[in-house]
């Protein structure tokens, strides 16, 4: 078993089993379909043309590759999109490092040659992306082989291991041949998607959210700059965009169509459940620099007369973001709001005590508030939420901390 | 009314939405290098050699555009696609190549900043530092946003020049007729008119603003389908940069070229020789437009070329990692300022040898710079519908062959001496 650099192959020498030189080595081919590390074969360019060579007829791979067969052997290659071409594919392009949580350029890449019954299985292990691949390839052929060996030993290697790399491929076709499926990406935190996604030109941009679950794609279009969020949506299809649009918090959502065209963003609400689109409209009729522009609707709100219990009972059904659920708001007759509760006294306190015993001072702000007032009430009362009342009294919203901050962060 | 006063506010907001790249790198162009090509063309050729605006102008917008096109269609910067499409080692080189050019760019605007205030009398040794940690903190500080405003607002101030231009009180007719007519032959048999005119074009087009143009295209996200908006945007620049070097053309001729100052060499001297024969606003303007243009080409230079090299190369780069995530980036970014601004700090410093090697460096880059973003441009699995139509590229090959052989010529005449 040993390490070989793809480097180290393409433009080797190819000897056939007489031990004649019949071409060099061009393209080193996976076909994902029948396994997703193995080397499927080798393109090798000879004097009548490219030939495939598989790893079972060969003998050594390495500076120069040795075949157990013959030429005439060899079969004709013929092009097909289903094949990941090392060379085309992954050698200077772009690949996301799962591990590293960014976007790396890959300068080599790391094979290993394992010998079975007296030929070669050749799998992908790593992928280089320091300086030991780079000032490989740059000094081939200009310093010795044995100085180049031993300069290179002295280098620490930058290598991401292959289940940690995802690829970026733009053709929606190729990529289901290829199975790219951004596995590593969606695990990550949404937050670290998105810090991805933004060091991504917009073509794989566009790849990754047609690709990912609907709920992360939500999640991390919210952590997204404005532009690029814009911009990735513009993208989409109005089906996809909608489905996304949907498992986003309302009141980002309702930022997020508001800075599109409007035409754009009527054909998004169109295509949503119309429950969702509801509530989205109706943040969307509000100025967007106000506490009602800036608040979500998904919220938790109990009778008074109810007890800790059903409050437990509320918040097991809340679907809303966990920002929300720091306080569960009281309402009384009318839908008046009288009252609100710390998630923290419901944590507790007995299951039967009744909430309005619970319940602390609040505060509330009326839907036309300028958001720097908001921000002021925040600061100044060291609020985690802050309900929105309308003219009758009743809860319209909430506004919570996290919102504040990133209004905070992105005002110019 | 209201319908069409929107309709037209939307529009300006699209058009001010995408005008920056475009805008900011043309103005560069015309920097402290520029500046003095300029002034010395003026003041040994008076109006004779104003024809070389127009095409010039034309070569300008026909590249730049290509660079902005795939920018905004690819999303990737030129350094990103010439590494993906030719491999590790051309690009190695050809970054090499782009630093040591872009160093000696970097000192000539250094060497810019400090001619400027020494015509008030203010010492480099104090402008110099100052100079060189402003532009670090500039770009260090700000954000895509701000920076574009400021670099925006320098690029405004380059009416400084026209002003001075009219100051001057140049043969309006003359200059007017020697822009339009076609050039009398009998000038080329000069040598010295004929290096002249290479000068100009390879001080007019030069590698970094490949690099710059597209970079700021691709981070300020121009995408496809805004990309018309955004060639206006590269248009509007081009002429405006072609007009303040007309103006700098046209003072110098009509002061020092009329009154027999012809040997030049400098910016700075060009200013200090048009107080008398312009008067005191006219000599204020010229300085205080050389100081501006350098300032301005220092503090994207330095940048960009660390941006390129990074990216080119599969570094990690830009200014929102920390030092210790892209060291290389912020290595050679502080190096090129500091010893850039050093170097002129230096006594007896070979200054000029210098310039010569980054001049040759900038010659043999260019080609292949060019090459490379036609071949790109013209690649149909990244550009897709927007490659070059068949007469858009007959027009750019043959600019690119004109400009590639004026830039050989460039080089060996330097290399003569």
């Amino acid at each position: 078993m040993s390490l070989v650099a793809l480097s180290e192959l393409l433009g080797a020498t190819v000897r056939d089993a007489s031990g004649t030189v019949r071409g060099r080595v061009r393209e080193l081919a996976v076909a994902p379909q029948d396994h997703p590390t193995r080397i499927a074969y080798l393109i090798v360019r000879t004097a009548d043309g490219e030939r495939m060579l598989p790893p079972d007829a060969l003998r050594s791979a390495g500076a120069s590759v040795r075949a157990a067969t013959d030429v005439a052997q060899w079969e004709r290659f013929s092009p097909s999109d289903g094949l990941l071409l090392l060379k085309r594919d992954l050698l200077d392009q772009q690949i996301i490092d799962i591990h590293g949580r960014k976007v790396v350029r890959v300068n080599d890449v790391e094979l290993e040659s394992t010998p079975v019954n007296s030929h070669l299985l050749l799998n992908v292990v790593s992928v280089d992306v320091g300086a030991r691949g780079a000032i490989r390839r740059l000094s081939k052929g200009v310093v010795p082989s044995f100085t180049l060996r031993a300069l290179l030993e002295r280098i620490p290697p930058r290598v991401i291991p292959w289940q940690f790399v995802d690829l970026l491929e733009t053709d929606p076709a190729r990529r289901v041949k290829l199975k790219i499926a951004y596995k590593g990406l969606a695990q990550l935190h949404p937050a670290d998607i998105a810090d991805i996604v933004e060091d991504l030109p917009p073509a794989e941009r566009e790849a990754v959210f047609e690709t990912i679950d609907e709920e992360v794609a939500a999640e991390t279009l919210e952590e997204l700059d404005p532009d690029v969020k814009v911009s990735i949506v513009e993208s989409l299809d109005k089906d996809r965009a909608a489905d996304i649009v949907e498992e986003m918090d309302p009141d980002a959502a309702a930022d997020l169509l508001g800075d599109l065209p409007e035409e754009q963003s009527a054909r998004i609400l169109e295509e949503m459940q119309p429950e969702e689109r509801q509530e989205v409209t109706q943040l969307l009729e509000f100025g967007e620099h106000t506490a009602a522009g800036r608040m979500t609707t998904e919220f938790i709100s109990v009778s008074e007369i109810s007890v800790v219990d059903d409050a437990i009972e509320a918040l097991k059904g809340f679907e809303g973001s966990r920002e929300a659920l720091a306080t569960i708001y009281l309402t009384g007759p009318g839908l008046k709001l009288v009252g609100a509760v710390p998630l923290v006294k419901i944590a507790i306190s007995s299951p039967a005590i009744q909430l309005s015993e619970l319940s602390e001072p609040y505060l509330a702000c009326a839907p036309d508030t300028p958001e720097d007032e908001v921000a002021a009430l925040f600061d100044k009362y060291n609020l985690i939420t802050l309900a929105v009342v309308d003219e009758h009294g009743r809860i319209a919203g909430i506004i919570t901390a996290d919102d504040v901050i990133s209004m905070l962060r992105h005002r110019d | 009314m209201l319908a069409l006063l929107k309709s037209w506010r939307v529009r300006i907001a699209l058009f001010l939405s995408v005008v920056g790249p475009g805008f900011i790198t043309a103005s560069v162009d015309n920097d402290a290098g520029g500046i003095a090509t300029y002034s010395v063309a003026g003041a040994q050729f008076g109006y004779s050699l104003l024809w070389t605006m127009i095409p010039i102008t034309i070569a300008l917008v026909i590249i730049q555009e290509m660079a902005s096109r795939m920018g905004a269609v690819t999303g990737k910067g030129l350094s990103d696609l010439i590494r993906e499409e030719f491999g590790l080692r051309a690009t190695f080189l050809l970054m090499l190549a782009l630093v040591i050019t872009n160093f000696g760019n970097v000192v000539s605007e250094f060497a810019g900043v400090a001619s400027s205030f020494e015509l008030f009398g203010i010492s480099k040794y104090i402008v110099v530092p100052l100079a060189a940690f402003v532009v670090w903190g500039i770009v260090v500080h700000g954000t895509y946003s701000t920076v574009e405003k400021v670099f925006l607002s320098a690029s405004g101030f380059y009416v400084a020049y026209i002003v001075s231009g009219v100051l001057a009180h140049p043969d309006w007719k003359a200059a007017a007729l020697s822009t339009l007519t076609r050039p009398e032959s009998l000038g080329f048999r000069n040598y010295g008119y004929l290096s002249m005119v290479i000068g100009l074009a390879g001080t007019t087009i030069a590698p970094w603003m490949q690099f710059y143009l597209q970079a700021s295209i691709v981070e300020k996200g121009v995408t496809a389908r805004q990309y018309n908006t955004s060639r206006l945007d590269v248009v509007v620049g081009c002429l405006f940069a072609a007009i303040v070097a007309w103006f700098i053309v046209v003072a110098c001729a009509a002061t020092l070229h009329t009154s027999g100052q012809y040997n030049i060499e400098t910016g700075a001297q060009a200013a200090q020789a048009l107080r008398p024969l312009a008067g005191e606003y006219a000599y204020l303007l010229f300085a205080a437009g050389l100081f501006n243009a350098s300032l301005f080409a220092a503090s994207i230079l330095p940048i960009s070329t660390a941006y390129a090299v990074c990216e080119g190369l599969g570094l990690e780069s830009g200014l929102d990692k920390r030092f210790e995530e892209a060291p290389a980036f912020y290595w050679l970014y502080t190096a090129l300022i500091v010893f850039g601004a050093g170097v002129v700090l230096v006594p007896n410093f070979p200054l000029f040898h210098v310039m010569v090697l980054s001049q040759v460096a900038n010659g043999v880059l260019l080609p292949f710079v060019l090459i490379f973003v036609l071949l790109l441009i013209n690649d149909r699995e990244l550009m897709g519908a927007y490659t070059n139509s068949r007469w858009y590229n007959i027009t750019s090959w043959i600019t690119v062959g004109v400009m590639i052989v004026l830039t050989i010529a460039m080089v060996i005449a330097q290399a003569r001496g």
